[in-house]
């Protein structure tokens, strides 16, 4: 079933091809739901209770290298992969309901992306795994570079793509050496396997884990991005289209630190633990530094791409307090960022229609005639500030209160972005919707074309608000495996046992 | 059906009538939306007084019950119920805060009529009362956080009620903000304590916490410390409480239910609430009772120079909660709470009485312009005078008995705690003056223009729609204070509501009189067995002593403002003349709003400015495409590359491998 749900979306980009071009909206809607319903199933046949991989699919690919097409769903990946879906057939849903350019390459292009991102996440071999995640970059691309449009005092949506797509390949590439190499190492002159499960019971050596380490913490930091690497995000934001940067920022972040879960920890724990501090710095760096920027920019677009930059880093400093409840808040976290960001684009797009700006001092007052689009937007910017009661509020209690035991300080700096949260997340609310109407403002209600879109995303914010249970039970027990290989004892036992080793080769 | 039953039906009902109003503002009229949100909070009310009747049946030490839905978060060895805590203590709570917004409901039906927003009203105001009760109902302290927070959100949502009002959004955004700050320290706490106990759950952590820590232990006092600031925060106590008086530019109701019958009360409620833990730290028990008695005197000072009728109430509530904190703080638990409630009945009327008046203004609140209202408004002018009486605690009065059980608790326990009593009762004078400054300066005399406009013509008087804040001109499209007014003259549901809280104003005290009766302190009692503190009772002579000093202080800050401001108006220009800095400071504030701004708020937006146009510009994006100059500049290496983005891409890989061999070379050394 993990097969099919990889390849649904792709296949029926590229039978949308031939579909007549006023069709093609209801097309893509019924692939991205059928998606959504193959991920839905699959949550359905989730077992929490057992241990590993489930709906596991593996196959021989390319034998002289060991690379296998191995896939497969765990309590690390299994909510993504229902992000993914739900937040696809969102932002394809807002998108196929308005008039495109070009409409079946826009959609082969989402499509894809969505395969790609899928890809990436239910991969469990290194390589597969690297290799879906160079081919998101693909279809975003091209939606950025060709539908993306030219801002004022902002570079050219393709000098804005291209800065995106450098930046990033950069990261791959490291990566991809580093894939590589960890591959080599560990077969130490024997049969070479990518398989991220092989190679996490046997981590190699502890100077070769450090290098390996940051060249795939590069890649993951650069892709949410994390603080000092998010050049190219201000002007990627700006360019992009916002059905399509709903999807970007819904889901595309999430990988960066999925990854760290996925590959990062358990391959390489003894540089984990080593360069816990130095990841939590630029975790904080990033969740200081996204709060302020988010509170003086202007452009609507920019407040909600800092806010993912805060966002992202509270979900790094849950994954790397290295400890369960940590990262099980991280992954919570993943989930809720997800969608609370895809919504909240989707009311960006809106607001901009209304007010035929981005600018926040050109907007306003805009909830008198639309009080079911302010009370959508309300429930949204309440979850994106974490406010207490909302699942975002447990996933940020999950990772402080694993930050907090395991690193004091570091707790009490991250949470002051708590504070800073509520102010630039309510000052987005207020400057839109609250105020003085300016001339030329419409306020009017949405429609059933965006409300079915908005309402079903703020259900599900409303839901797990209700029971976050439903995500941690689930996660918990692969969370739990995936920080044993971290813990201290575990560290010490392999460097007695690889001591014990040299001790004996003498 | 047991305690726990009625009390998750108490939560229900609000909750239930918010999403109702919500979902369905549409299809109803606004009169069906207001009378189901004041009938979920009645019948919440009733649910509570089952609750109440149901724990009654108990023997007195087991009149305490928890009860859980369902596992709201559990993973990674945190366990999160959603749960409830039923005692003497919630059960107090649930019944003052359900009686008092019953009738505050009741009030705004009538209030409001005619505003724009009325369904958006009644939602938010029956979410406040659910997030209220579910503040004081929880069981475990993440619940507790979410309460809390729910409480502070439906506060700012009906403070910016008139969001189109600048002045409006802009005071609900300070609210909110602080009382973020609050909610940080409620989850610190928390993390503290699930690291020293490993649980969240009340009944767990008061049972452990005197087996686990020492008492005075810094851990437990850092913890008390913690659950202090959310405290001060939701009780605008010093330095967290610049937000309140701003909140004014809510509607009346909101004032009267939230900044002043329950919402600021919710501090006193916690330190009552973890008062085991407080007893473990005394040092953040008796900063807290410290900051209690700065806040009643500081607020105290500053009711006496306000000329906004409703800021100078919403200081006198401060001033009042300084009171109630200092009490739960040094022991006087049930006497906190007595007062906290005689508080809820006086002030939430004295608001009402406001807004009675206010409305008769055309919406100015500025009492130099204000007078006569006593031959205008016979009935608000009463109600005023009641609610004015019980809060300078005039003889035989609630606040008169509630006020006085806490001083004379103090003056036992001696020492310091004797000094904060003089304390306390200084702040008595003060609130007895500015409590009668108002009514001497808004019911005698000879009625303003307003005031005899109502009495010739039985009308309203209008004026200009321009809020008076900033004289911007208000817009009607969402409605505003001021556009449609209604007196309690006029309107048969606030001057039922009003009236009930005047009985309770007059005779709530009478629950507990020293040596006649013990109904109050009875209850409750047992909920504090935990802490020794609960044991210390004055004698029956000693709180009459107390009561008559009480009544003598009254009585001489009632005198002193007839002299001042009736007999003869002329003194206090020469006061403010003749003691000019005291009175820059008090009608300033003291200064704190500029403190903040100074301290907090101009660093914060430095640093994003800072941020926004240099660091963004020269850091982030100079390490990746830079600017030519620099690139240029920096290297004429790169130089024969011709592609800007080639030649700084290539820069970045030499760079970052250049780091990454640095690192390795000093690593390995």
């Amino acid at each position: 079933m993990t097969n099919s749900l990889l390849w649904t979306p792709l296949i029926f980009g590229l039978a949308g091809l031939v579909v007549p071009k006023r069709l093609i909206g209801w097309w893509v809607m019924l692939g991205t739901a059928v998606t959504l319903g193959i991920a839905i199933a699959l949550l359905a046949g989730f077992d929490s209770g057992t241990p590993g991989l489930q709906e596991a699919y593996d196959a021989s690919w390319i034998p002289g290298l060991g690379v296998r097409y191995s896939l497969g769903i765990d309590g690390l990946n299994v909510f993504l992969v229902l992000l993914t879906a739900v937040v696809w057939l969102g932002g394809t849903a807002f998108a196929a309901l308005r008039e495109q350019e070009r409409p079946h390459l826009f959609f082969l292009m989402m499509l894809l992306g969505e395969t790609a991102t899928l890809g990436a996440f239910v991969a469990q071999d290194l390589l597969l795994f690297v290799l879906f995640f160079d081919l998101m970059l693909v279809p975003f691309y091209f939606l950025f570079g060709a539908w993306g449009s030219d801002r004022e005092g902002g570079p050219t949506a393709s000098a804005a793509t291209l800065k995106m797509i450098v930046y990033t390949l950069i990261g791959s590439l490291l990566m991809l050496v580093a894939a590589i190499a960890t591959a080599i190492i560990a077969a130490d002159g024997g049969q070479i396997s990518f398989s991220i499960a092989e190679l996490a019971q046997d981590p190699i050596g502890e100077g070769s884990q450090r290098w390996i380490f940051w060249f795939f913490a590069a890649a993951f930091l650069v892709k949410m991005p994390a603080f000092l690497l998010h050049g190219w995000m201000p002007d990627a934001y700006r360019a992009a289209p916002l059905p399509v940067l709903a999807v970007f920022s819904g889901v595309l972040a999430k990988v960066g630190a999925y990854g760290f879960l996925r590959v990062v920890l358990p391959l390489f724990p003894d540089a984990t633990i080593q360069f816990q501090e130095v990841v939590l710095v630029i975790a904080l760096a990033s969740i200081l530094y996204g709060s302020v920027m988010a509170f003086t920019q202007t452009n609507v677009r920019l407040i909600g791409g800092y806010s993912s930059v805060a966002q992202l880093g509270f979900i790094t400093a849950g994954i790397f307090a290295l400890r369960a409840d940590g990262a099980d808040g991280a992954v919570l976290q993943m989930v809720n960022h997800g969608l609370v960001v895809a919504p909240l684009f989707i009311i960006v797009a809106i607001l901009a229609e209304r007010s035929g700006s981005e600018d926040l001092r050109e907007m306003g007052g805009m909830a008198m005639r639309a009080p079911v689009l302010a009370a959508l937007f309300l429930i949204v910017t309440l979850a994106t500030l974490a406010m207490p009661g909302s699942a975002n509020f447990v996933g940020e209690f999950y990772i402080l209160n694993g930050l907090f035991q395991e690193k004091i300080v570091f707790a009490f700096v991250a949470i002051s972005g708590v504070a800073m949260s509520a102010y630039y997340a309510l000052r987005l609310y207020q400057r839109t919707m609250h105020n003085r109407r300016p001339e030329g403002i419409e306020t009017r209600e949405i429609g059933l074309r965006d409300g079915i879109v908005l309402v079903p995303l703020v259900a599900c914010i409303v839901g797990l608000a209700l029971y976050p249970q439903l995500v941690l039970k689930r996660t918990d027990r692969s969370v739990q495996e995936a920080v044993a290989a971290v813990q201290p004892e575990r560290a010490a036992a392999r460097i007695a046992i690889g001591s014990g080793e040299l001790q004996g080769e003498r | 059906m047991s305690a726990t039953a009625w009390a998750w039906l108490v939560l229900l009902l609000p909750l239930l009538g918010s999403v109702v109003i919500s979902l369905g503002f549409r299809a109803m009229p606004a009169r069906v939306a207001g009378a189901i949100g004041t009938a979920a909070i009645g019948l919440a009310f009733l649910c509570a007084v089952a609750a109440l009747l149901n724990l009654l049946g108990d023997e007195p030490e087991s009149r305490h019950h928890a009860s859980t839905l369902w596992t709201y978060a559990s993973a990674g060895g945190l366990d999160v119920d959603l749960g409830i805590y039923v005692d003497q203590l919630s059960t107090f709570m649930i019944l003052v805060v359900t009686g008092v917004s019953t009738l505050i409901h009741l009030y705004s039906f009538g209030y409001m009529r005619s505003d724009e927003g009325y369904h958006r009203f009644f939602a938010y105001l029956n979410f406040f009362v659910f997030s209220m009760l579910l503040l004081v109902l929880a069981g475990n302290f993440v619940l507790l956080t979410v309460g809390w927070a729910f409480v502070g959100f439906a506060s700012y949502a009906l403070i910016s009620f008139w969001y189109r009002r600048s002045t409006a959004t802009k005071a609900g955004m300070k609210a909110f903000v602080i009382n973020v700050v609050g909610d940080i320290g409620l989850v610190l706490a928390a993390f503290l304590i699930f690291r020293e106990l490993g649980s969240f759950d009340y009944a767990t952590v008061f049972e452990q916490a005197p087996e686990v820590f020492s008492q005075g232990e810094w851990t437990i006092t850092a913890i008390c410390l913690l659950l202090l600031v959310g405290a001060f925060a939701k009780s605008a106590q010093i330095p967290f409480h610049t937000w309140l008086p701003d909140a004014m530019e809510g509607p009346t109701p909101v004032s009267s239910l939230i900044h002043a019958a329950t919402m600021v009360t919710a501090g006193v409620y916690l330190i009552a609430r973890t008062n085991v833990l407080f007893y473990l730290a005394p040092t953040a028990a008796d900063i807290a009772a410290f900051v209690g008695l700065a806040t009643l005197l500081v607020a105290g000072t500053i009711a006496i120079a306000m000329t906004d009728l409703k800021r100078a109430i919403a200081y006198s509530t401060m001033s009042q909660i300084g009171y109630m904190i200092m009490g739960v703080s040094i022991g006087a638990y049930s006497a906190g709470l007595f007062h906290l409630m005689t508080h809820a009945f006086f002030k939430a009327l004295l608001f009402m009485a406001a807004g009675s008046i206010i409305s008769a203004m055309a919406n100015r609140q500025d009492i130099d312009r204000m007078s006569g209202f006593w031959k205008a408004m016979r009935f608000t002018s009463l109600m005023l005078l009641i609610g004015g009486l019980a809060l300078a605690a005039f003889p035989l009065t609630s606040g008169f008995f509630s006020k006085d059980s806490i001083l004379a608790y103090a003056e036992l326990r001696g020492g310091m705690y004797a000094w904060m009593a003089i304390g306390g009762y200084v702040g008595a004078f003060l609130t007895a003056l500015y409590t009668f400054r108002l009514i001497f300066r808004v019911l005698p005399g000879r009625p303003c223009e307003e005031a005899q406009h109502l009495i010739d013509t039985g009308e309203l008087y209008h004026g200009p729609a321009i809020n008076p804040a900033n004289e911007e001109e208000e817009d009607a499209d969402v409605g505003f204070p001021g556009a449609h007014h209604h007196i309690a003259e006029q309107s048969w549901p606030m001057a039922v509501a009003m009236a009930l809280l005047g009985f309770g104003a007059l005779f709530a005290g009478l629950v507990q009189v020293p040596g006649v009766d013990n109904v109050l302190f009875g209850f409750l009692e047992p909920a504090f067995h935990d802490s020794p503190l609960a044991e210390i009772h004055p004698s029956v002579g000693a709180e009459w002593r107390g009561l008559a000093i009480g009544a003598a202080i009254s009585l001489l800050g009632i005198a002193t403002a007839w002299l001042l401001w009736a007999r003869s108006p002329g003194l206090p220009a020469a006061f403010r003349q003749r003691f000019s800095p005291l009175y820059e400071l008090a009608v300033n504030k003291w200064y704190f709003d500029e403190a903040i701004d100074f301290l907090i708020v101009r660093p914060a937006l430095a640093i994003g400015r800072f941020a926004n146009s240099t660091f963004e510009r020269f850091v982030v994006d100079g390490l990746v495409s830079g600017t030519k100059e620099t690139v240029a500049g920096a290297s004429g290496l790169v130089r024969v590359v011709q592609s800007g983005f080639v030649r700084s891409y290539a820069l970045l890989l030499i760079a970052g491998f250049a780091g990454l061999a640095l690192y390795f070379l000093l690593s390995a050394s």
